[in-house]
């Protein structure tokens, strides 16, 4: 065997497609028994299908989808470039989409100024987001350097930021939405939006894009392409550990004992995951280690799926939209702070796409689902995740019901995963820090293991369903072999 | 607030006695005497007589467990799992990145016991490096050392009843006319180290100098022993250079501070070994000794040769031994070859107030060799 790939999500596919592309013997090891990752879709009740985590794809890089022929594999999109609709509970909700001019006069229903400013604004964040694209897409060419601009943002906060640009609170809390990792008061937080606005120039998939049956039917055409590579997949191979001898990677050893020898191993680790591994010990450095254990995520995401018997109805908006729940910036500002507390935050963000609405099939006829994702939220909660799973559920409900009056009524079933339950089924993430946005891409997919690669969405700046870590990681590992 | 206190060693009340100056200094927050008659007059009696010098400062910790060699092995820059018990060696503890964090013995006391001696503390870093190895660690600071120093330590050794049959970079744990001493030889100026409960101090301390009466044994303070150290050429953490301290700082170099010698390349798993496989060949300066012909400059005055600056000094000092002003200095390694000529701005002086630039010579380390030292 001349790879390994261990775990099977979307990255983990990308690379061993690419690798077995080049010629190499691939196989691929994911302990699951199904392929996928985070990246699935799960009946969640009878007749209803939904999004398990990622329930739209805002990253997918374009090179893998041609590259890898994906639309030949049977990728299509339900829709493509979802507008942004921002729920207000006024009911003068905002509708964000590429037309900039159509924004701007949506926007001026709440402040005519912020309707001058948007597209000065779109404007500037992508003259950012095109000077960022090399660094973030893709592996700088030399001599690239970091733009004098971007070094300013580093400084600056988000709240602050978009305080100098717009006045209305419901502009600023839709902005800020997309760049809800960090709280908007941590310097460096506006990055995380620069970095958004490079993945609306990927195309239009990368806008908000929904595929034709979910999003496990990106699995579907990625794991076709891996059989036409003739990449070996392997399911319910759960690795033990990874084998290095002298400082290099020499195979992995299953739990059940069985040994694969392979030159190159790339795995879909996160660092911790990496520093929970016995190699992992030995190979980070004590900083290292000691800086990761110290940098458990404080913040975390939580996704409720919601079976409804009728429409629901968001005061008119487009239903294929991508629908932002979030009062003001300072939303963020306090969920962070109560996250980062352990307590539930007061008033919660929530992001909500209705599935259903672009692709019918997944619910039985004339009903719905409508999947959420709310962010931030503690990682860790004071008294226990389990607990506080029906509340979150009834919260979420709630203030859904106030921009979409009935949908509460129409509530079939439910189901919720708590920041606990996806660190149980995916692993711990690591913390989206401002270094690691800013950090280049071999600092991400190299380990201290000669010819051990990171390929997951933790080598990613922002962790997302792009593919393009796998394909840069392969591509690390191609041309080590080269060498 | 706990309000400071003078944190006394064992040989307290004998220094007190002895400190005749009443001049004392704290190091690693432990009250020493600086001198007790005359710095130059004890530096000079370490060269040609004997001294006792109060080492208790000295950062020490004990390790135990059975994975305690795996984990020096990812710590310390040298191989310690072919030591003997009894043995020890000196090495380095780098960061991440490759700079030096902390430099001292590593000494084996059992088949999973290890003690780790230094002259700065950095016990965050080895505390937070131990947890995977499930290693303990035991602090040993209370303990009191006293190290013999000088040409008839030896002889004042016997005269102690002491064995003097020690090889260099080695200890003994040994029952001392009733009193549990370890006797070791780790010192850079030749003789002894004696090692002892805190309760012992005074006991040792006197033996130590009724036996060395007739050899012109006297109490030595931390700036004689410091002169020494200058004289040998070590640089030392904290006082001659700032160690790193963040746990993924390139700097400073082992190279720059002459201290590759405690690095073993083949050794291939300690921490910081790929950045500083990667970054010795392009460090630009070494460590070199300077003999200055005018009053001690002040750490980092730069050095000219021919007006452009090659490097600067770090400590320096005027060496009774000597008998002139000499200094540790980081110079490129271009002009670092002895007998290189340099300029330096002399720091001002009363007596010659005209003088504006004094000169230099760039000389071998160690300034002065003892014949049994152990070079670090």
């Amino acid at each position: 065997m001349s790879a390994i790939v261990v775990g099977g999500g979307v990255n983990g596919l990308v690379a061993a497609t690419y690798l077995a592309r080049a010629g190499r013997k691939v196989v691929l090891l994911e302990a699951k028994d199904a392929l996928g990752g985070a990246c699935a879709t799960t009946t969640f009740a009878t007749g209803f299908k939904g999004p398990t985590i990622a329930h739209a794809l805002t990253a997918l890089d374009p090179r893998v989808v041609a590259e890898l022929k994906l639309a030949r594999r049977g990728l299509k999109f339900a829709v493509r470039d979802m507008p942004t609709v921002a729920l207000r509970a006024d009911g003068k909700h905002l509708v964000i989409g590429r037309d900039v001019r159509a924004t701007a006069r949506g926007i001026a229903a709440h402040s005519r100024a912020d309707a001058e400013a948007w597209p000065r604004f779109r404007r500037e964040l992508f003259d950012l987001a095109r000077a960022m694209r090399p660094f973030w897409w893709d592996e700088p060419k030399r001599g690239w350097n970091l733009p004098p601009t971007i070094a300013t943002l580093r400084r600056q906060n988000l709240a602050a930021w978009l305080d100098s640009r717009f006045e209305s609170d419901a502009v600023k809390a839709a902005v800020a939405c997309d760049a809800s990792g960090l709280s908007p008061l941590v310097p460096g937080s506006p990055l995380l939006l620069v970095w958004r606005g490079c993945q609306e120039m990927c195309g239009l998939q990368s806008a908000a894009a929904i595929p034709l049956g979910g999003p496990g039917a990106l699995v579907d055409a990625l794991t076709a392409a891996a059989k036409v590579a003739s990449v070996e997949l392997r399911t319910g191979a759960h690795v033990a550990d990874i084998l290095v001898k002298d400082g290099a990677a020499t195979g992995v050893v299953l739990e059940s004992g069985e040994e694969i020898v392979a030159k190159r191993v790339l795995a879909s680790l996160s660092h911790s995951q990496l520093l929970a591994t016995k190699a992992g010990r030995s190979a980070l450095g004590i900083g290292e280690s000691t800086a990761l254990e110290r940098s458990v995520p404080a913040v975390a995401s939580a996704k409720v799926l919601l079976a409804l018997n009728a429409a629901p109805n968001f005061g008119g908006s487009p239903s294929r939209g991508r629908f932002l729940l979030a009062d003001k910036i300072e939303t963020f500002v306090t969920a962070h702070a109560a996250s980062r507390a352990g307590c539930m935050p007061e008033e919660l963000a929530l992001e909500v796409v209705v599935p259903t609405a672009a692709d019918p099939a997944l619910a039985p006829m004339g009903q719905h689902v409508v999947s959420i994702r709310i962010a931030p939220l503690p990682r860790h909660l004071a008294g226990s995740w389990d607990a506080a799973k029906a509340p979150l559920a009834a919260k979420a409900i709630a203030a859904l019901e106030r921009c979409a009056p009935g949908l509460a009524r129409h509530v079939t079933a439910a189901q919720v995963l708590t920041p606990d339950d996806i660190a149980k089924r995916y692993g711990e993430e690591d913390e989206v820090t401002v270094e690691r946005v800013m950090s280049d891409w071999p600092s991400r997919i190299l380990t201290p293991i000669k010819g051990l690669f990171l390929c997951g969405a933790a080598s990613e700046p922002v962790g997302a369903v792009s593919g393009r870590a796998g394909r840069i990681a392969a591509a690390h590992a191609l041309r080590e072999a080269a060498k | 607030m706990k309000k400071p206190v003078v944190r006394a060693t064992p040989f307290h009340a004998r220094a007190a006695a002895a400190n005749l100056e009443n001049t004392w200094v704290t190091r690693n927050g432990i009250t020493l005497a600086s001198s007790y008659a005359d710095a130059n007059d004890e530096a000079l009696a370490a060269r040609l007589r004997v001294v006792i010098a109060d080492i208790s400062w000295r950062w020490r910790v004990m390790l135990e467990g059975p994975r305690v060699v795996e984990f020096l092995a990812k710590l310390v820059t040298r191989d310690v799992s072919k030591l003997a018990p009894g043995t020890a060696l000196k090495a380095l503890w780098l960061s991440d990145g490759g700079g030096v964090r902390g430099a001292g013995v590593i000494a084996r006391y059992g088949r999973e016991s290890f003690l780790i001696a230094a002259s700065a503390p950095d016990m965050g870093w080895i505390a937070q490096a131990t947890v995977p190895y499930d290693v303990k660690l035991r602090d040993m600071n209370e303990e009191g050392g006293l190290a013999i120093v000088g040409p008839t330590a030896q002889a004042t050794l016997q005269a102690a009843q002491l064995p003097v049959d020690l090889e260099p970079l080695a200890f003994r744990k040994l029952s001392w006319r009733g009193i549990e001493v370890t006797l070791s030889r780790f010192g850079e100026h030749g003789g002894f180290e004696i090692w002892c409960a805190p309760d012992d101090g005074v006991l040792v301390w006197d033996r130590i100098a009724r036996a060395g009466e007739s050899f012109g044994l006297e109490p030595a303070g931390v700036a004689a022993m410091d002169m020494l150290d200058l004289e040998a050429g070590i640089a030392r953490p904290e006082r001659d250079y700032e160690p790193a301290r963040d746990g993924t700082a390139s700097g400073p170099s082992p190279v720059a501070l002459g201290l590759e010698s405690l690095i073993d390349v083949e050794h291939q798993v300690f921490n910081g070994r790929a950045a500083y496989l990667a970054s010795r060949e392009k460090e630009p300066k070494r460590l070199a000794g300077i003999e200055i012909d005018s009053d001690t400059p002040a750490p980092f005055t730069p050095l000219l040769l021919k007006g452009r600056v090659v490097g600067h000094t770090l400590r320096s000092v005027w060496s009774p031994a000597l008998r002139r002003a000499i200094a540790l200095a980081q110079i490129d390694v271009s002009c670092f070859a002895p007998g290189t000529k340099l300029t330096l701005t002399p720091p001002p002086s009363l007596a010659v107030p005209e003088l504006r630039t004094a000169s230099a010579c760039v000389t071998a380390l160690p300034f002065l060799k003892v014949p049994d030292s152990i070079a670090p």
